[in-house]
């Protein structure tokens, strides 16, 4: 009766690792769920790349390379030619230029005997890669040593014939890094005083809390336009830009101190804190590491919303000639040379600037509208 | 053998709110020993907290310490060689002085009855204990055989990895399963349990020479608390640590407590022996508070569960003489009304403060 006693092999537990998905491990899952959100985020990226990292490579000409097609319309690519034959290649045919003597207007017409091949990865004028690899080579061009008078300007010339295209890159720089830089400052400014205005009540509140009540009360413009009178004439451009970019975040901080000021209150109640005090943690301590953190994933939602904002002031004031100014590049100097009812006549590609700016307020709303809902990512939705 | 680490005299604590000014604790003594448990019971509100808080000068706005002292007898060690006390007056730092802030945590920890919230949300329990260690500078790892190296504590601050190690060694203590994965998990993936061990943890990360138990166990389970509480007896004997142990629970405190004060609206109106409390209790609030809970084995067949009679007293109006008389059972009238009754030692070691025990 001796049953033998079978083992029961039991089959080992496949080898469990814990699975324990990090807050921001679910933030970006559900980011990358959300399509117009991850397309405004990839055009932002290579925007910045773009504009700001490697003009030079993108654009065919050295910023301040003048020629002598002046307000030249933009150069047509063609991949037929005049006798019907066809070219993988794009090529741009010669311009010349026809002096109207009635109307003393200039016009430009193709000149279809002399054919430019456009090259890829061409020779051009020297700079230095992201300021220190010094190298000729440009996304596109034409052989210019061959043919002085070859040119190619997408969207045409300014008035000193300077390519429009090369522009608008090289303004771009300026433009998207002074709403990074602003947001960046607003962002130190706005935290640091919203958090001790939460944190310490009372008299230090009440100061901080007016004081974003007079600024934001304050009409911008007037405020702008006295703020940048204050900047002495003989400053150098770039501290000029910088101090438009501070000036900018000293009028905007108060919106995000209040919304902090709003979280830590209501945080500053929570056990941990008094925790953290009984620790022996100091009040620095209390406000900087353990409240301050729980409030980023709203300041960044607030701060990328607020970028176009910062974005466009800087264009608002440098079209007024309040911000920055020519020699310096900005969409803003860009959009004031177009400013007039003759250039919008005249040379209506300088307009080229605004389809720019629109992409980049989209890209960055888009982005800001899918971070609000992927930074809380136990939200419904 | 009882050598005093902090006493507790006169102590006032007010709150001026706008209807009035409370008065918290008023007039509170007590002493708390080296290496011992003291038993701190009363009703919701009756200053248990405010006290605690008062030993580490954290009082919440608008309350204020008026009148009486907290004496802390700090062990300092003189250039290494023998230690001796060192006699301070706690009221008296400054509120974020940086005295104060190396007694918190260093030598007084705090836990608190909140588990849920007590640990900030962004940060791991490793990070507690690595930030609870490095605010005050020690390196409580000890080397084995190291008689020396057991007392002073190095002033100087800890790496990441020693950090790491002595976090996973306290989870471990305090029997956190599996502390070397537990070390790097958040708040919210830890129960409630084993927050208030890493809670436990932190406040003894720095070997402090007391811990301040505000109702460590109020929110746990029954059988998470019994764990608890014994995981608390045993880490004091290991480190002769002294607990003041705060609790609306009869039951914890009996088994916890060598000496127990039981205070009433801001006063201490009892102070004895766990046993002789339990036993014979003399004031008529601790009679009535321990006619208050079932008891086991007790016939008790269609008697109803005793109360106290009555509501606490509005704070701000608080009755004269003394404060219990309009719920006392033994209330005598002309007397209880008109005077405040006095500290009076009713057997050895037993005091209490009622009418009944003096002779007017």
């Amino acid at each position: 009766m001796a049953v033998a006693e079978q083992p029961i092999s039991v089959p080992a537990p496949a080898k469990q690792r814990q699975v324990s998905q990090s807050y921001w491990s679910l933030v970006w899952w559900k980011f990358k769920r959300n399509r117009s959100a991850f397309i405004g985020g990839v055009l932002l990226l290579s925007m910045y790349v773009g504009f700001v990292l490697i003009p030079e490579f993108l654009a065919p000409y050295a910023l301040e390379s003048t020629s002598e097609y002046v307000e030249a319309p933009p150069t047509k690519l063609h991949f037929v030619d005049s006798n019907g034959n066809f070219s993988l290649r794009p090529f741009v045919y010669g311009m010349e230029r026809k002096i109207d003597v009635k109307t003393r207007s200039r016009t430009y017409a193709e000149d279809t005997t002399r054919m430019y091949p456009v090259y890829f990865f061409t020779h051009g004028d020297p700079y230095k890669l992201l300021g220190f690899i010094p190298t000729d080579i440009h996304l596109y061009g034409v052989d210019q040593k061959s043919d002085p008078d070859a040119i190619v300007l997408l969207m045409g010339a300014d008035a000193l014939g300077r390519d429009w295209f090369t522009r608008v890159l090289y303004g771009g720089r300026l433009s998207l890094l002074i709403g990074l830089i602003g947001q960046v400052l607003t962002i130190v400014f706005g935290t640091v005083l919203g958090v001790m205005s939460g944190f310490y009540g009372g008299a230090v509140d009440q100061v901080i809390q007016r004081t974003t009540e007079f600024l934001s009360a304050f009409p911008e413009i007037p405020l702008f336009m006295a703020l940048a009178a204050a900047i002495p004439q003989y400053w150098s451009q770039l501290t000029v830009y910088f101090m438009l970019t501070v000036i900018l975040s000293f009028v905007r901080w108060g919106g995000l101190a209040r919304q902090v000021r709003g979280l830590i209150l209501s945080s500053r109640e929570r056990e941990y804190v008094l925790a953290a005090k009984s620790a022996g943690a100091s009040d620095n301590r209390i406000m900087f590491r353990h409240l301050l953190p729980s409030t980023m994933s709203h300041v960044i939602v607030i701060a990328t919303l607020a970028i176009p904002g910062m974005i466009l002031a800087e264009t608002a004031l440098s079209w007024l000639g309040l911000g920055i100014r020519p020699p310096l590049t900005s969409w803003g100097t860009l959009l004031q040379d177009a400013a007039t009812v003759r250039a919008i006549h005249t040379t209506p590609w300088e307009l080229w600037t605004v389809p720019f700016i629109l992409l980049t307020i989209l890209a960055y709303n888009l982005l800001g509208d899918g971070l609000r809902d992927a930074l809380d990512p136990y939200g419904s939705r | 053998m009882n050598e005093p680490l902090i006493e507790v005299k006169n102590l006032r604590v007010e709150f001026d709110v706008r209807a009035g000014v409370v008065k918290a604790v008023d007039g509170l003594t007590m002493t708390i020993n080296r290496g011992k448990t003291l038993g701190v019971i009363g009703e919701s509100g009756c200053g248990k907290s405010v006290t605690a808080r008062a030993i580490l000068n954290m009082i919440p706005k608008p309350g204020k310490i008026t009148n009486g002292e907290i004496i802390y007898h700090r062990r300092v060690s003189k250039n290494g060689h023998g230690q001796m006390d060192d006699i301070l007056d706690l009221t008296k730092t400054e509120p974020d002085g940086k005295t104060i802030r190396s007694i918190r945590g260093g030598e007084i920890g705090m836990i608190f009855q909140e588990p849920m919230s007590s640990l900030t949300p962004v940060y791991t329990a490793g990070a507690h204990i690595h930030e609870a260690v490095s605010l005050h500078h020690l390196t409580p790892v000890r080397k084995v055989g190291d008689q020396i190296a057991e007392q002073v504590t190095a002033h100087r601050s800890v790496t990441k990895e020693e950090a790491r190690a002595i976090a996973i060694e306290m989870l471990r203590r305090v029997g956190i399963p599996k502390p070397d994965q537990r070390v790097d998990n958040y708040p919210h993936q830890l129960s409630g349990g084993q927050r208030q061990r890493v809670m436990i943890a932190v406040a003894l990360s720095c070997e402090p020479a007391m811990l301040i138990a505000d109702e460590p166990t109020t929110a746990l389970d029954v059988s998470i608390e019994a764990q608890i509480l014994d995981i608390m007896r045993e880490l004091q004997q290991s480190a002769n640590m002294a607990i003041m142990f705060i609790t609306h629970n009869l039951g914890v405190i009996a088994s916890m407590a060598e000496e127990i004060v039981v205070m009433y609206m801001g006063k201490v109106v009892e102070q004895g022996k766990v046993l002789e409390i339990f036993k014979d209790p003399k004031h008529p609030y601790t009679q009535a508070l321990l006619k208050s809970i079932p008891q086991l084995g007790k016939k008790t067949r269609g008697e109803r569960l005793a109360s106290i009679a009555g509501m606490t007293p509005d704070p701000f109006n608080l009755p004269t003489g003394c404060v219990f008389h309009p719920r006392c059972p033994m209330f005598m009238a002309g007397k209880c009304d008109k005077i405040t009754p006095q500290w009076k030692e009713v057997s050895e070691g037993h005091y209490a403060s009622c009418l009944l025990y003096e002779e007017v």
